[in-house]
């Protein structure tokens, strides 16, 4: 969907390196929250993808919201769609400790083990079989507005590109976050002035990673 | 970083979130409430990525490639297996594209509609990675962006920005010091930078070594 996550060539933000811009994280709710995601997805917990799902937050609130603070939302999401929580719960237990009670305890050195092993397997893409584009061929990337999830930035709609190579196979994106059918993923390079213009920086290139959906021949 | 800019980032410097460490903690009471996540597997996860995962880990396979030139080859052709070699795997290295810094060409790395990072290799992303303004500059004004971290290109550099918009992860081979010839892989990899692997730094220098 077109929303102020997909930042690419926006004005306004200001600077990248700022006092405390270095660390991962600076508090140690952040790093439970990261954790919190990764277990929910190993665990089976929740149902939708929580990037997809990030990208549904209101505007605003995505803007004001802090890096962690938008995975914290993402994850009750995913837990309510898929029955595991309902609405409220969560506030309850806010609740429950702001009066003092304490968290329960609850202890699984398997579901620990579990986890780290998981978090070690590689899922890399399919083999490329079938492809409409081959390396060298000039593509095009189509004008579109789609409502749902999808990995197609603003900023490349309309430009031409070159293919620089075939990255492999993988679900189409668009189609229900990460559920569609497979198809072909190429690196198109982009020249910066057919991006954004001439520019005081002289000429760079772009590359993407794009679906074969995302593009026609130029 | 002068006076001038130091006032005018104030408003970026992270604020505590007492509310939202909060809501963290009343999720994870839920859910342990409920026998479904138990705070030993949170705690495990955490201990992770502070420990073992982190930049430690693409500086070997760095350091590795510039000592050996056949394992260089087999990065740059196939990374995904070739950090396999060394032990690297896990979530969101996915298929790993490693690209080479030269003196005629520049590699950099973003994510802009969301925070792609290669885990395995580079452990959690910086803040600035994450942020609104990198996301939105790198791929616009990079020039602009690597002056911010201290690095000036030649204006005959070629400078390629990698967006990973899809499940490919990114890696780049920044390129080896001069005076380092001989050296262990242990000794070079202390030289290659978090940044210099994203391509917003160089990697150190042997004289920057002291102190570090």
């Amino acid at each position: 969907m077109d929303g102020v996550h997909d930042m690419g060539g926006m004005h306004g933000f200001g600077a990248v390196v700022t006092p405390g811009s270095d660390e991962a994280y600076h508090e140690r709710w952040e790093p439970r929250v990261f954790a919190l995601s990764t277990l929910v997805g190993i665990e089976r917990l929740g149902q939708g993808s929580g990037r997809a799902i990030r990208e549904e937050m209101e505007p605003a609130h995505y803007l004001a919201a802090s890096y962690y603070e938008r995975w914290l939302w993402s994850i009750e999401r995913r837990l309510e769609r898929k029955g595991t929580i309902a609405p409220g719960d969560v506030d309850r237990w806010v609740e429950r400790l702001s009066a003092g009670e304490a968290a329960p305890p609850h202890a699984d050195a398997a579901q620990a083990a579990r986890a780290v092993e998981t978090i070690g397997r590689t899922d890399e893409l399919g083999p490329a079989r079938e492809t409409r584009f081959a390396v060298g061929s000039r593509v095009r990337v189509l004008r579109m507005r789609p409502a749902g999830h999808t990995r197609c930035p603003r900023y490349v709609r309309g430009a031409e590109g070159v293919v620089e190579a075939l990255r492999g196979t993988d679900r189409f994106p668009d189609i229900g976050p990460y559920e569609g059918p497979p198809e072909p993923v190429y690196s198109v390079a982009f020249a910066s002035d057919d991006l954004f213009g001439a520019s005081e920086e002289g000429r760079w290139r772009v590359l993407l990673d794009l679906f074969e959906s995302y593009l026609e021949a130029a | 970083m002068t006076q001038e800019h130091d006032h005018d980032h104030e408003h970026h410097q992270p604020q505590p979130q007492p509310e939202v460490a909060l809501r963290t903690e009343a999720l994870e009471a839920l859910l342990a409430e409920r026998g479904l996540v138990s705070s030993n597997a949170i705690d495990a996860v955490v201990e992770l990525y502070e420990n073992d995962v982190g930049p430690q880990n693409g500086a070997r396979v760095v350091a590795h490639a510039w000592a050996d030139p056949a394992y260089r080859t087999r990065l740059l052709g196939n990374g995904t297996p070739a950090v396999y070699e060394l032990g690297f795997s896990g979530f969101e290295l996915n298929t790993l594209v490693a690209v080479e810094n030269t003196p005629a060409v520049h590699n950099v790395v973003v994510c802009t509609l969301c925070s792609c990072y290669p885990w395995p290799l580079l452990g959690l992303p910086p803040s600035w990675y994450k942020s609104p303004p990198y996301r939105a500059r790198a791929v616009a004004e990079p020039r602009a962006v690597l002056r911010e971290f201290g690095l000036e290109l030649d204006s005959n550099v070629e400078i390629r920005v990698w967006d990973s918009t899809a499940e490919v992860r990114y890696l780049v081979v920044p390129e080896r010091p001069a005076g380092t010839d001989g050296w262990p892989e242990e000794e070079l990899a202390r030289l290659v930078t978090r940044d210099s692997m994203v391509g917003t730094g160089r990697a150190l220098e042997p004289s920057e070594l002291a102190g570090r």
